[in-house]
């Protein structure tokens, strides 16, 4: 499969932040790709970069092959964009906007946008100052559903939609994927990226730390396990993949362990008569918050055990551009 | 339960945080009128010091022209630099007072509801009515602040003639007419729909009653009273001193807040009281491109800015025919008509006249121009061109077209006033001068325009969050064109601005090296300013 998006060592500074260190990371043909990171992470800075309106201090990204700053002219015409925040001029009506937004791409308003305005059930003819946050983000979704891009760039698309909105995103995102275009979606509604996304990459303080797919992600990570066996099985915590053993009783225990010892882990504890075994892998919650705790925590200190989720900090705005 | 329903509930906080957020605002403002009215009254003593020096003043001052653009002139022999201070400077102060209060009564209230600001400090246990009182009692504390420091300044400056009554007079009258416009933008504030709506409908106001003034004066001054406007003459200032103008003032203020306060609680957060009816389902068939769209935006005030200003130049074109009462032109009147006609006769008075007006058209023109250029910038940050700039548009079309709206912008508002003031001075005027001999001034004067276009469009393009920075120029351009021809300032003050390099059109015919530099000066910055734009970061939220 070729790329359809290529971001190379991308660096930018806003005065004395870094908000960009260095990302990379590549949007496949036809798949739905996550980008998921923090608030403050750098996801937005880089989507801006990728369509050309702010200009990077270092690194390439490539659309279609073109260099996405100098061809942004002719990029664009294959790019449809929902920013995070949607702002609108609030003399227009949604309806103005949304065919203005067609037409400078050279497309009209078709019937396609009418089923849209219907499903999504905007009023297209209130003026945009009376249009709350989810309103708004409708107008925009509305005119880059109906637009016939190659590459579909949301970031954090859903924030303020209601959840039934949310699911008719979620299907017009898999009527893409099914018709061959590529997308970018950015956010941090993890069940979101879990059940529609291909790939992910997350991003931590202006880097990539992991980027791939979820299963992928999964084998470098680690599982909770509940087992009850028939003999004491309290010397498994000793096992160095085994980690936060927490057990109820001799029998009875509750631990995570590294996803690629789960073969040695049953071979231990078969002698010991396994009456009992749940295994769960990670989501992507978990993934990401062991990721994201690594920045902080040392090694080993990392909890993959659902329930701890809360304790976990969410990094604070880090710069004005997010 | 004291705070039970109390809809004035933390207005004391909102007033502090509003004054935090605009105290340079103010203190530039206060600053600037406190400085110029000062020195004014410091340069006056020099410059009319002798009878001889003042009677020849008041003669010009008399003149409708003069009457017109600052009011009549009350003074009675023997003659003080005072009285001669008092009727060049009420009405002309008058008008930056005004100015000030719109911009902060709209600023503390309606602006702060289109940002969102409102409705989060609504959501504490603040009172519904909170924000329009922190933004009444900014007004008050401001006006006061600034009446006070004018007549201090006054004192300060001992002009011959002054008194202590004429001093306190002058700036308390300034202060209650400054508050008169705010409680009016406060008013106007409930009626748009939007903060740009009630500067737009404040201003409007401002520009009437101006020409009500105007034309009363003129015409008949009896009826200058009914203009409130006229007010700030009427104070006679070192001249009778009569407070009655203040207390009306003050009645007029009280009233407007009667209307307003009631008409706050009754509009809904955010809305106008003038409700809009439902809008297109689809955009019709002109919008679309940056240039439509760019003109579908402001097609409103473009209209109003055009029409406006064919009606000030109408309204000065007016009183040509009357000009003939100059008789003896020496004197200042000699400077401020650009000095180059003394005795040559009705139709030169009236060119030289045309040619300052001109340059008074150029400065006021330059505003919708800048407007229109600075929009750019700040739709960007507004975060309106997001999804804009990710179309088939390329930055260099974008900066390309809200530059030239702004040039154009002003080139019609230019060409328009200078036609208003022509065809209506040739209705007044016996034997008339011909249209393209005004014109003369519209030509002369354009390149000028186009150049604070240009520094406009340089400004966004490197450092837009100091873009609003061009607008010491038309500001200073004013200031030394109006008052600068009339304290003998040398010629070097005027030439800081683009406006002072013009020679005397139409009296002269176009200087075509003038013109030719400075349009090749607005195309190099043009060009300049898009290069910059395009190699730039986006003014992102």
């Amino acid at each position: 499969m070729t790329d359809v998006l290529a971001v190379a060592n991308l660096r930018k500074r806003f005065g004395k932040v870094r908000a960009l260190r260095s990302i990379s990371f590549s949007v496949r043909e036809g798949e739905v790709f996550g980008f998921i990171g923090p608030n403050g992470a750098g996801k937005s800075t880089t989507i801006r970069i990728i369509l050309g309106m702010l200009r990077a201090d270092k690194g390439r990204v490539t659309i279609f092959g073109k260099d996405a700053w100098k061809d942004a002219v002719e990029v664009h015409q294959h790019v449809a964009y929902v920013p995070g925040d949607v702002f609108l001029w609030p003399n227009l009506t949604g309806g103005e906007i949304i065919d203005i937004l067609l037409k400078l791409n050279g497309e009209r308003h078709t019937s396609t946008t009418d089923d849209l305005i219907r499903e999504f059930n905007l009023d297209p003819t209130k003026k945009s100052r009376t249009y709350s946050k989810g309103n708004r983000q409708k107008v925009a979704l509305i005119a880059a559903f109906s637009s016939d891009a190659d590459l579909y760039i949301f970031d954090e698309p859903t924030s303020g939609l209601d959840p039934l909105m949310i699911s008719i995103f979620e299907q017009h995102v898999s009527a893409l994927k099914r018709a061959g275009k590529s997308v970018l979606l950015s956010s941090h509604i993890l069940s979101e990226v879990e059940r529609i996304c291909d790939r992910i990459g997350i991003i931590r303080s202006g880097e990539i730390i992991e980027e791939g797919t979820l299963d992928e992600m999964r084998q470098f990570s680690r599982s909770v396990v509940r087992v009850k066996t028939a003999q004491p099985l309290a010397e498994i915590g000793t096992l160095p993949f085994v980690h936060q053993f927490e057990s109820r009783n001799d029998n009875d225990a509750m631990f995570s362990v590294d996803s690629e010892s789960i073969a040695n882990l049953i071979s231990v504890l078969q002698p010991l008569g396994i009456t009992s075994f749940e295994s769960t892998p990670p989501t992507l919650e978990d993934l990401f918050i062991r990721y994201y705790n690594e920045d902080t925590s040392s090694e080993g200190n990392v909890s993959s055990v659902p329930g701890l989720h809360a304790a976990a900090a969410v990094e604070s705005e880090k710069h004005g551009i997010a | 339960m004291t705070m039970h329903n109390n809809s004035f509930a933390n207005a004391g906080a909102i007033l502090r945080i509003n004054l935090r957020n605009d105290w340079l605002k103010i203190v530039l403002w206060i600053l600037g009128m406190v400085g110029l009215m000062a020195i004014a009254a410091a340069k006056f003593g020099d410059l009319y010091g002798t009878q001889a020096a003042m009677q020849s003043i008041v003669v010009t001052l008399k003149t409708p022209s003069m009457v017109a653009l600052l009011g009549p002139f009350f003074g009675t022999e023997p003659y003080e630099s005072a009285m001669i201070y008092g009727s060049e400077m009420t009405v002309f102060m008058g008008l930056f007072a005004a100015m000030m209060n719109i911009h902060i009564a709209v600023g503390a209230t309606r602006a702060q509801e289109d940002r969102g600001t409102v409705e989060l400090m609504l959501s504490r246990a603040t009172g519904r009515q909170s924000p329009l009182i922190a933004g009444i009692v900014e007004l008050v504390i401001v006006n006061l602040a600034a009446g006070i420091l004018e007549s201090l300044g006054l004192t300060v400056a001992g002009m011959p003639g002054s008194d202590a009554s004429g001093n306190w007079l002058f700036g308390m009258a300034l202060a209650a007419f400054g508050m008169m416009f705010g409680t009016f933008a406060l008013l106007m504030s409930q009626l748009a729909s939007s903060a740009r709506g009630a500067t737009m409908l404040s201003y409007i106001i401002l520009a009437v009653l101006f020409v009500a003034r105007m034309s009363t004066d003129v015409q008949k001054p009896q009826w200058t009273q009914w203009t409130l406007y006229g007010w700030i003459e009427l104070i006679k200032p070192y001249m009778g001193n009569d407070w009655m103008p203040v207390l009306w003032m003050s009645v007029v203020c009280l009233a407007a807040l009667a209307i307003t306060i009631p008409l706050a609680s009754a509009k809904d957060l955010g809305a106008g009281l003038v409700t809009a009816k439902p809008g297109r389902t689809t955009a019709s068939v002109f919008l679309r491109g940056p240039l439509s769209l760019l003109a579908r935006l402001e097609r409103v005030s473009a209209l109003i800015w055009v029409l406006g200003m064919f009606l000030l130049g109408a309204s000065y074109g007016s009183i040509f025919g009357t000009i003939g009462d100059l008789v003896s032109t020496d004197g200042v009147l000699g400077n401020f008509l650009a000095g180059t006609v003394k005795d040559s006769g009705n139709q030169a008075i009236v060119l030289s006249l045309s040619g300052t007006l001109t340059s008074i058209f150029a400065v006021v023109v330059s505003i919708p121009a800048i407007l229109a250029i600075l929009r750019l910038n700040a739709d960007e940050s507004k975060g309106y061109m997001e999804m804009f700039h990710v179309k088939r548009v390329s930055r260099r079309r974008v900066f390309l077209v809200f530059l030239a709206f702004g040039a154009v912008i002003g080139t019609v508002c230019l060409a328009a006033a200078v036609l208003g003031m022509g065809i209506v001075g040739n209705q007044a005027m016996k034997q008339p001068i011909s249209l393209a001999i005004f014109m003369r001034g519209f030509v002369g004067f354009w390149p000028a325009v186009m150049v604070v276009c240009g520094l406009a469009a340089l400004l966004s393009g490197i450092i837009p969050r100091f873009q609003k920075v061009i607008w010491i120029i038309p500001l200073y351009g004013f200031m030394s064109l109006y008052i600068g021809g009339l304290m003998n300032l040398p010629k070097w003050t005027q030439r800081l601005s683009p406006y002072g390099w013009v020679n005397s059109v139409p009296t002269d015919g176009v200087n075509s090296t003038t013109f030719a530099w400075m349009t090749a000066l607005s195309l190099f910055l043009a060009v300049a300013a898009t290069e910059l734009y395009r190699r730039r970061d986006l003014q992102l939220r």
